[in-house]
């Protein structure tokens, strides 16, 4: 779908991003990840064809990347702007003409979305005297107004409160479903779990991670494993002995804890259940994963201190 | 062009609803209505009260004259010679503040001198000449026909025929058809500010709040600019081409009701109209509106296209809507230079360096326009073609650079503007 082949993007002598490769499948949503100022704007900016790479090449299903083919690409970017003076409508029909509809499919794509997204009665609206969430949603409907086949979205969720963050989301996976490619940036680490197959990690304008988020986190487990269970903590420690390793404990409250617990020597898994039975009363065991924070902030310090 | 054209429409849209625009659309030719009224209504003096001496020696007025319906003329008759020595030196002419000298042949030469000790007021002046001219008129018509004095009046046509010399067009009258072209460069000028601030403030507002970034990701920075620039130029046309209507409506209806009086005037041979409000003469009978007015449109448009550029990318380099001010500056200097420009072209028509300063593309729709009004010498013509294509020449070398500008500029949020920063992204292809 999108092929992006060692781009690279200098600021006078700095680079904004460095020979930075990954490729985006058909029908996926891929995060791309980084703390402030690795590169991700520069790189969204360079595929909608905003700036110029200086080196490097992009190819939209197939051919180089083109000012024809921003007319399959939806793009909503972080610091969301539209005409205040403009209706709702009117802002529709100047931004879907700029990508090529005619004003039967605007009216058409319009009314469904106002409709999907309960807003039929703010068609005629101007942009201020909406809400800052209602616009938000506004300029979400405008970037797929023309039904992209690509959709890059910077900070999709910021701005949005929690019940509209779901809608968002719940809107992602249905587009995903009927085939189309999202790419994400964002720092909101837990809807990359939720929602992205596929991550790519810059930092320091170099690319440090790719791959799919459970394959991630699963590279980067660290053989922890939490226990949920009910009765006293102190039997609960003498009970591991030399055989485990009592890394963290949250208290849930009423004698209930979490606890998380590594292997030592050849223990396993089983062993420890069988270990613990008895002593208090297992709710629930589950190896730990680490989170997508867990995975970035490791990965950014670690490049950090290598550096 | 497609998308430069759906953002030209959009900014037109805004202009046109806006209220600034209505009411600069209303008031502006209000204003040079107004103006223009009063220059016509008092031709620039007070108002006077004159004791006027009719020197009648052949009695041909029979000592008569229109009902005295202004309280500001008093006529006094006399049907023997008075000299103009006399006239001026001797005592008892004192209390007479002119002398009409009706000579015995005015039927047939239609020649009549008016002689003052202070220069009339617009106003008194015609409405003297308007009053002998109507008892001249009675009695020509009864001397010479045999129809009524309102039937020689409806019959009588003025026709307009003037004589002017095909290599020495800059006669007595050149000085005030300067003016005029002047007054159309300052006006283009004027406008080419007015909207060159309007374009300089909506790029910088639609940075401030980045929907700059949408439209980036569907058009080119080039089209984005071109599509503002043109925008908001068709609205200014819009908006001149509703005042050149609106002030044209309103000199129409002046001549036909208020100021009658001037359009019946109007049928005098050159020579007699010396002491006319030369100013009235110059808008209803010399200025040439048709050509002023293709040639006008044309540099008007070509000027815009060139200035238009500089404000856009000043716009789209600054780093908030308040920045940039410092880089204004000289633009509206250079501004103000061409008008000047215009003004030494008008005292110096012939000069090397008025022949530079109308190729200059800076300087060029105010020059061309005092040029042209005042005449272009025999063979000089081409002069405003090749002026016309130079600024054109230039204002697309222009875009092309505040394109640059534009496109390295637009996504730059927060900085303050310095030259550095403009020497950079020119560099910036």
């Amino acid at each position: 779908m999108l092929e992006i082949h060692e781009l690279t993007k200098r600021y006078q002598r700095k680079a904004a991003i460095d020979q930075i490769s990954f490729s985006l499948k058909k029908g996926e949503i891929f995060g791309l990840l980084g703390p402030n100022g690795a590169g991700k704007t520069t790189l969204i900016r360079i595929i909608n064809k905003i700036i110029e790479q200086d080196s490097g090449t992009i190819r939209f299903n197939g051919d180089l990347l083109q000012q024809k083919h921003l007319a399959h690409i939806g793009y909503l970017p972080e610091e969301r702007g539209l005409y205040k003076q403009m209706t709702v409508e009117a802002h529709a029909h100047f931004l879907g003409a700029l990508r090529g509809m005619s004003r039967s499919e605007i009216n058409a794509s319009l009314d469904y979305w106002l409709n999907k997204f309960n807003s039929t009665d703010w068609r005629k609206k101007r942009i201020q005297e909406l809400s800052k969430g209602m616009a938000q949603k506004i300029q979400f409907i405008y970037a797929i107004l023309h039904e992209p086949d690509l959709l890059i979205l910077d900070e999709p969720f910021s701005g949005f409160d929690p019940v509209n963050v779901e809608l968002i989301k719940a809107e992602l996976q249905e587009m995903k479903l009927k085939g189309k490619t999202i790419l994400i940036s964002t720092h909101n680490m837990r809807s990359v779990e939720e929602i992205c197959d596929r991550v790519v990690l810059i930092h320091q304008s170099r690319k440090v991670l790719e791959g799919r988020v459970t394959e991630i986190r699963e590279s980067q487990k660290t053989g922890e494993y939490a226990v949920r269970f009910r009765g006293n903590m102190i039997a609960f420690v003498n009970a591991l002995w030399i055989g485990f390793e009592l890394v963290d404990k949250e208290i849930l409250g009423d004698d209930r804890f979490v606890a998380r617990v590594k292997m030592r020597g050849d223990n396993s898994f089983e062993d420890l259940l069988k270990t613990l039975i008895g002593q208090v009363k297992i709710e629930a065991a589950w190896e730990v994963l680490p989170s997508m924070n867990e995975v970035f902030i490791a990965t950014v310090t670690t490049e950090n201190d290598e550096k | 062009m497609r998308n430069s054209w759906i953002i030209a429409m959009r900014e037109l849209k805004e202009r046109l609803v806006s209220r600034s625009f209505i009411l600069m659309t209303l008031l502006g030719p209000l204003v040079v209505l107004t103006f223009t009224y009063l220059i016509f209504q008092f031709g620039g003096k007070e108002q006077q009260k004159w004791h006027v001496l009719i020197v009648d020696p052949a009695n041909i007025m029979e000592q008569k004259i229109m009902a005295g319906e202004d309280p500001n003329i008093q006529y006094s008759f006399a049907n023997n010679y008075i000299e103009i020595e006399q006239f001026a030196k001797e005592k008892r002419f004192g209390p007479y503040d002119a002398m009409v000298e009706v000579n015995e042949k005015v039927l047939s030469n239609k020649s009549c001198f008016l002689f003052y000790r202070e220069k009339p007021s617009f106003t008194m002046s015609v409405n003297i000449r308007y009053q002998v001219e109507r008892r001249l008129e009675e009695v020509l018509a009864k001397e010479f026909t045999k129809l009524s004095v309102s039937e020689f009046r409806k019959i009588k046509q003025p026709l307009n025929f003037a004589f002017r010399n095909v290599y020495d067009p800059k006669n007595a009258t050149g000085d005030l058809a300067g003016w005029v072209g002047l007054f159309f460069g300052a006006v283009i000028f004027v406008f080419i500010f007015l909207f060159g601030m309007t374009i300089l403030r909506s790029v910088s507002r639609e940075k401030t709040n980045r929907v700059v970034e949408i439209l980036l990701a569907t058009a080119k920075p080039r089209a984005l600019m071109l599509g503002k620039i043109l925008g908001i130029g068709l609205s200014a046309f819009i908006q001149v081409f509703l005042w050149i209507l609106i002030i044209g409506f309103g000199l129409y209806l002046m001549r036909e009701t208020i100021f009658v009086d001037i359009y019946d005037a109007s049928n005098q041979v050159e020579g007699q109209v010396s002491d006319y409000n030369q100013f009235v003469e110059l808008v209803f009978d010399r200025v040439q509106f048709g050509v002023m007015l293709f040639y006008f449109s044309l540099f008007f448009a070509a000027g815009y296209l060139f200035y238009g550029a500089f404000f856009a990318a000043l716009g789209a380099t600054s780093g908030s809507e308040s920045d940039g001010q410092q880089f204004l500056i000289p633009l509206i200097l250079i501004l103000c230079f061409a008008l000047y420009a215009g003004y030494y072209a008008l005292e110096n028509p012939d000069s090397p360096w008025t022949t530079f300063l109308l190729y200059f593309p800076f300087t060029a729709p105010v020059v061309a326009m005092v040029k042209l009004s005042i005449g272009f010498t025999n063979g000089d013509a081409y002069q405003l073609f090749v002026s016309l294509f130079l600024l054109l020449a230039g204002a697309v070398l222009v875009i092309q650079l505040a394109a640059r500008l534009f496109k390295n500029g637009l996504l730059q949020f927060g900085h303050t503007l310095r030259l550095k920063n403009i020497i950079l992204w020119l560099k910036v292809r």
